[in-house]
């Protein structure tokens, strides 16, 4: 094990040099970068992120306010990930800096506070996440919602604090509970899966992943949906707390691994992209070849029915001209861009219009939504922009941080198109 | 870092918003995408007009600091690294397209705009700007100006250069000129713009620019043909050109190149193959397929092991995918890449491969070859680690014999990447002195305070 400090890193959590040295500066990235393209500045691009963590590897620069800012101004979209010829994963290396950054440029301490209470008291438990819920529902439920939206009270205050409302769907009860253990498939069983239900999905998009199930069942399978998995880890390594992101992931990973299944199927795809992180994340302390089996068997929805082949007789045709925003974390975090579009194709009655651009990141990345509100804003409206140029009646997607983005610009541009998870179109389809 | 009052002065003319100082801002702009190079400026601009890329070289003659003109830094010599310090002066905010004029078939652009998005630009309106640097995306028009930058069509559509029509620029005693203009035919006094072309910076700072356009090609054909030695497939290249057809594409990748490729990727590529040429060519429906047929007897002659033609133009893409993989598969296998221009007339490229095959061997490197076989622009690739001192001494070394043949068979130590800092010492080699003292001497007239790019292209420099 590697015991050298590199540079101006730490001890822990510091990146690979190999990984920095790889990237050749040829620039290729820059084009597909979001905060390039908003900034025109070489830092916030993906070779200049890259070109500053090699500074502080070298012990050129400390690690400063303006590496801190630069880790967290990347969207971690990965755009620059498909891109790069010579495999560099820039959006992994600012991960890393955000742990590096939670290290050496601490919080202050009730923002600190604050951030420990959410990722490693809240996050790690579903029972505690869910009850925190009830005020927000009640708040939709009594009508409180309506006279602060209405009143426009929100206005006063910071924006991200009008945003955050803003975004908020209806909600229901969480899924988790409501979810049985065991769904049996319909018509002829063609195998058995794991559902993993991730925290917005469960307490944000309840309906989405009931459909998820229903669709899975319909097409032939038995889902077991597990009631003590917890998080994924994603909210953990993006915001630099890698360390209780390795706790959840030894959970989810005995607790799957436990089961008979053929895969494990998820309709997040930021879950889905952190699952298949597994493998890096627990290389230290796990066993290689049980790694590799977890890996195997995860599946983005998309992904595992179009490799089980899609049964479409039986069909409802959906009479609806659909246009397709793909989350960065399922094309460019694993590649999975062809799969979506034929599923959206093989429903009958769907006509298909490509956006441009459509898979450049909508601006919601994570928490970035938030704390940048006015990039974030700018992306958006980029967005925002080819979708109305489709004249599509819905837009499809597939990660529920996008949705929650995409579905409050949309509302907030008074376009009329409901925002749609995959799950949910082929769900309207799905006959009951 | 500069003086609080030059830096206020500039941030006066120039605003705000587009003079940078922060370290962590000077750091990223010292480089480019060649290797081992960097040199952090000590400011730097994004002039939005001319008249502000004027007011900036003013204040920087007046300050005597050295100008470094930078577009998007994805050069391959050095050409935009501010190797004495000074100001770096980024082009990239000046990215309009001004004009596509179909009459006289050119279209006229800022500096900055980025090479794409102006040949797409152009398609838009039915017209075709063929110069394709593998760094189109990203590269501009004004960088690819000043590097005369080549590509994949150059062997019957030529080079960056033969597109140049008019510039527009800012001179180092700080006076705007145009040269050039939209007639096809223009000798009045010295070409100046030709002068320019492939200055890297050195002369003048190109603000806009006027390229030709011509209408595009109607259909094309694309083949890719594998050979048992390497021998043979530059025999195939010459009785291509041979047989009076000039493809628009015509590259080549050896043995090396093609395992790294299939290690990557795994589309099957027979790994015992010495060789594989992939050929295009377009035009009129009925001259593509009188060409195509005249390749393949060719091809068939020369006895290519395997010769496949694509369909359509999906297959097309796939025919090319290990051509386009080629630079990522290497770049992925090791920690760093070496990649050289080398440039040979077409009939000694043969040579060439077994030039770089037998000093490869010599010292004890793994050198990966594709390139232009139509241009006998080839880019050897050395896969190395730059922290081993030893490896990259000898990676120079391999470079440095190379260079001494290449340049005994009449060719060039860069096809298209420029001399920058790369390789200067290279240059009096090929030119010789005289030749090197002439061009200082233009220097001079132009740039008499060397404050243009100072460190680039003469060894003394």
């Amino acid at each position: 094990m590697n015991i050298e400090k590199l540079g101006n890193f730490t001890l822990d959590d510091a990146p690979k040099y190999e990984d920095i040295l790889q990237c050749m500066r040829c620039g290729f990235c820059l084009p597909t970068c979001p905060t390039f393209a908003l900034t025109g500045r070489e830092r916030s691009s993906p070779r200049g992120r890259v070109a500053l963590a090699r500074a502080v590897a070298e012990g050129k620069l400390e690690f400063n306010q303006a590496m801190k800012e630069e880790a967290f101004f990347c969207l971690d979209c990965r755009a620059c990930t498909t891109a790069c010829p010579s495999g560099v994963q820039a959006g992994s290396l600012m991960e890393i800096c955000r742990a590096q950054a939670s290290q050496q440029q601490p919080l202050p301490k009730w923002q600190a506070g604050f951030r420990d209470f959410i990722l490693k008291k809240m996050l790690p438990n579903p029972d505690l996440l869910e009850t925190s819920m009830l005020p927000a529902r009640l708040y939709q439920k009594l009508g409180i919602q309506w006279l602060v939206r209405h009143s426009k009270l929100l206005k006063l205050g910071p924006k991200w604090i009008d945003k955050a409302e803003g975004m908020m769907p209806e909600l229901h009860q969480p899924l988790r509970q409501q979810l049985p253990e065991f769904s049996p498939a319909k018509g002829e069983k063609r195998g058995t899966v794991a559902f993993f239900l991730g925290c917005v999905m469960t307490l944000m998009y309840a309906e989405v992943s009931r459909q998820t199930v229903r669709v899975l069942n319909h097409q032939g399978f038995d889902v077991i949906t597990p009631k003590t998995q917890k998080c994924c880890g994603a909210p953990h390594l993006t915001e630099g707390d890698p360390e209780t992101a390795r706790q959840l992931a030894s959970h989810n990973l005995d607790l799957f691994l436990d089961l008979d299944v053929d895969a494990i199927v998820t309709d997040c795809a930021g879950c889905g992209a952190a699952l298949k992180e597994y493998e890096e994340m627990l290389a230290k302390r796990e066993d290689h070849q049980r790694l590799q089996i977890f890996h195997s068997k995860i599946k983005d929805i998309s992904e595992f029915l179009i490799e089980v082949g899609i049964r479409t007789e039986g069909l409802k045709p959906v009479n609806k001209i659909v246009t397709y925003h793909e989350p960065c974390h399922l094309c460019h975090a694993q590649g999975i861009s062809k799969q979506p579009r034929d599923i959206i194709k093989s429903i009958p009655g769907v006509e298909f219009r490509e956006m441009k651009e459509a898979n450049w990141c909508c601006g919601s990345a994570a928490t970035f939504s938030l704390k940048f509100t006015e990039a974030s804003q700018k992306i958006l409206d980029r967005k925002l922009d080819n979708v109305k140029n489709t004249k599509a009646e819905v837009l499809v997607t597939s990660n529920p941080g996008c949705h929650l983005q995409l579905d409050w610009g949309l509302r907030e541009a008074d376009m009329a198109q409901p925002v749609l998870h995959l799950s949910e179109l082929l769900g309207e389809a799905t006959p009951d | 870092m500069v003086a609080k009052n030059i830096l206020n002065r500039l941030c006066l003319k120039l605003g705000k918003e587009n003079v940078i100082s922060e370290k962590e801002d000077l750091l990223v702009l010292g480089y480019d995408a060649t290797p081992g190079l960097h040199h952090a400026p000590d400011i730097v601009v994004y002039p939005t007009s001319t008249e502000a890329v004027q007011a900036a070289m003013q204040i920087a003659r007046e300050e005597k600091l050295p100008i470094t003109p930078r577009g998007s830094g994805s050069g391959l010599s050095g050409g935009s690294i501010p190797a004495h310090g000074g100001m770096v002066l980024c082009l990239n905010r000046m990215d309009k397209i001004l004009e596509i004029d179909a009459e006289n078939l050119t279209v006229t652009a800022e500096a900055g705009v980025i090479t794409l998005n102006l040949a797409n630009a152009v398609a838009e309106k039915g017209l075709y700007y063929p110069p394709d640097p593998a760094s189109q995306k990203i590269s501009t028009i004004g960088g690819n100006v000043m590097e005369d930058a080549g590509g994949l069509r150059c062997l019957k559509y030529g080079v960056t250069g033969d597109y140049v029509m008019a510039l527009k620029c800012v001179l180092p005693d700080g006076s705007i000129i145009t040269t050039g203009g939209k007639s096809v035919k223009d000798v009045a006094g010295y070409s100046f713009k030709d002068l320019l072309i492939s200055s890297e910076g050195t002369l003048a700072i190109i603000t806009e620019v006027t390229m030709r356009l011509i209408p595009p090609p109607q259909a094309k054909q694309t083949m890719l043909a594998y050979f048992d030695n390497i021998e043979t497939a530059g025999k195939a290249v010459s009785e291509i050109i041979a047989a009076k057809i000039i493809p628009s594409t015509m590259e080549i990748m050896d043995k090396t190149t093609i395992n790294c490729v299939e290690d990557y990727v795994k589309i099957g590529l027979p790994r015992e193959t010495a060789a594989l040429l992939l050929i295009e060519v377009d035009g009129h429906p009925a001259v593509v397929a009188e060409e195509s047929d005249g390749v393949q007897r060719v091809l068939k002659e020369v006895n290519a092991t395997e010769i496949h033609i694509a369909a359509n133009d999906e297959e097309a893409l796939e025919l090319a995918t290990a051509r386009r993989m080629a630079l990522s598969a290497m770049a992925r296998v090791s920690p760093s890449t070496l990649m050289e221009d080398a440039t040979v007339p077409r009939s000694y490229m043969a040579q060439t491969f077994a030039e770089i095959q037998r000093l490869a061997a010599k010292y004890d490197l793994t050198v990966g070859t594709f390139g232009h076989a139509g241009d006998g622009n080839l880019h050897p690739t050395v896969l190395c680690d730059e922290r081993d001192a030893d490896q990259m001494k000898r990676a120079h070394a391999f470079f440095d014999d190379l260079y001494t043949k290449v340049l005994e068979w009449g060719g060039t130590v860069s096809g298209e990447h420029g001399i920058g800092m790369a390789k200067k010492d290279y240059l009096a080699r090929q030119i010789g002195s005289g030749g090197v003292e002439v061009m200082k001497r233009i220097k001079k007239a132009f740039d008499p305070d060397g404050i243009l790019n100072p460190g680039k292209i003469f060894a003394d420099d």
